[in-house]
């Protein structure tokens, strides 16, 4: 009896490594790849086919079987290895301008397009078209008596 | 456009190219090189791989100090791990510190590395690669230094400590470095 109960407990224990993978992963590796950097390589981890990215990339789907979410992570990776493992950088601090400078130059850029716009719109001579010409007295009568004709 | 508006655009132009042209200049300078033989050996404190604690190299003055740059990842770091153990208990007697640090990896495999080689010495941990590649210029691990008594480099071998010439030159240079 003693031994069939043992035989249960292995079978369960065996079995219990495999179920305690996660049902519903909260992120995936591709995504994560392109998240995360290879520190040696300096490309993404799905851009680097180097031994350093593949350890992270095994530790990432550990994780992920875990049902770890890609902030935890995340989180982990900055831990071991720092904020330069992360493909973007974080949205505070000194790092902030890393977003906000593209932006702003694409604004300003496009202000500076639209302001010269205006100026070459604004400074170009008005379309006068062809210059009106001066009928004679004899020509304009002729014109006169055909458009009486017209009418 | 306006004249001072003009005037404006180009001293906006032209201080973009100045700071492009600074930061171009500030890129070159400073780019990390090697230590020089004969210099002194970079300063760091780095945590332990396994427990609390650091290693500042700066305590460690008045001894000779093999560094030990490896990963868990790199192919020849693990047939230079017995090599290096057998080194370090062979020059332990004679006072000889050794310092693994442990360069862009995932903390969990170092230490089955640590494990599974039975490396005894003091490993540090250097996931960013700050002191590593920052300070001594390392890009491939294993790469190894050998620090005199006063702090200088005695030696520096890029590359594993197994292969034949790099063997004799570390046997050489610890040799020097505890008579330094």
């Amino acid at each position: 009896m003693i031994v069939r109960l043992l035989a249960v407990a292995a079978a369960a224990l065996a079995l219990a490594g495999p179920a305690a993978a996660c049902a519903h992963p909260k992120t995936s590796l591709p995504y994560l790849e392109g998240q995360i950097m290879c520190p040696t390589c300096h490309t993404t981890l799905d851009q680097s086919d180097s031994a350093a990215a593949r350890a992270i990339e095994a530790q990432i789907a550990k994780r992920i079987d875990e049902c770890w979410s890609a902030k935890q992570i995340e989180d982990e990776l900055v831990g071991n290895f720092g904020q330069g493992i992360l493909a973007a950088p974080p949205h505070k601090g000194f790092d902030l301008l890393a977003w906000w400078l593209p932006l702003g130059g694409v604004i300003g850029g496009a202000g500076m397009l639209a302001f010269g716009v205006w100026r070459w719109s604004r400074t170009r001579e008005p379309d006068v078209g062809e210059p009106a010409v001066e009928l004679d007295a004899e020509t304009e009568r002729r014109v006169d008596e055909a458009l009486a004709r017209l009418d | 456009m306006t004249r001072p508006l003009k005037l404006t655009a180009q001293a906006l132009a032209l201080a973009a190219v100045a700071g492009l042209l600074a930061l171009l200049v500030w890129r070159l300078t400073h780019q990390q090189h090697a230590p020089k033989v004969g210099a002194a050996a970079p300063g760091f404190t780095l945590s332990m791989l396994s427990g609390p604690g650091s290693i500042d190299l700066a305590a460690l003055r008045g001894k000779p100090v093999v560094l030990n740059f490896w990963a868990s990842w790199c192919g020849p770091c693990k047939s230079e791990a017995p090599v290096l153990e057998q080194a370090w208990q062979r020059y332990r007697k004679q006072g000889v510190a050794f310092v693994g640090v442990d360069y862009h990896d995932v903390a969990g495999d170092a230490r089955r590395f640590v494990s599974a080689h039975g490396l005894t010495f003091p490993m540090v941990e250097d996931g960013s690669g700050d002191v590593t590649s920052g300070r001594y210029g390392v890009s491939q691990v294993p790469e190894t230094y050998v620090v005199g008594r006063t702090g200088k480099i005695v030696v520096h071998i890029a590359g594993p400590i197994t292969s034949g010439s790099f063997a004799d030159e570390f046997r050489r240079a610890v040799a020097a470095a505890i008579r330094s």
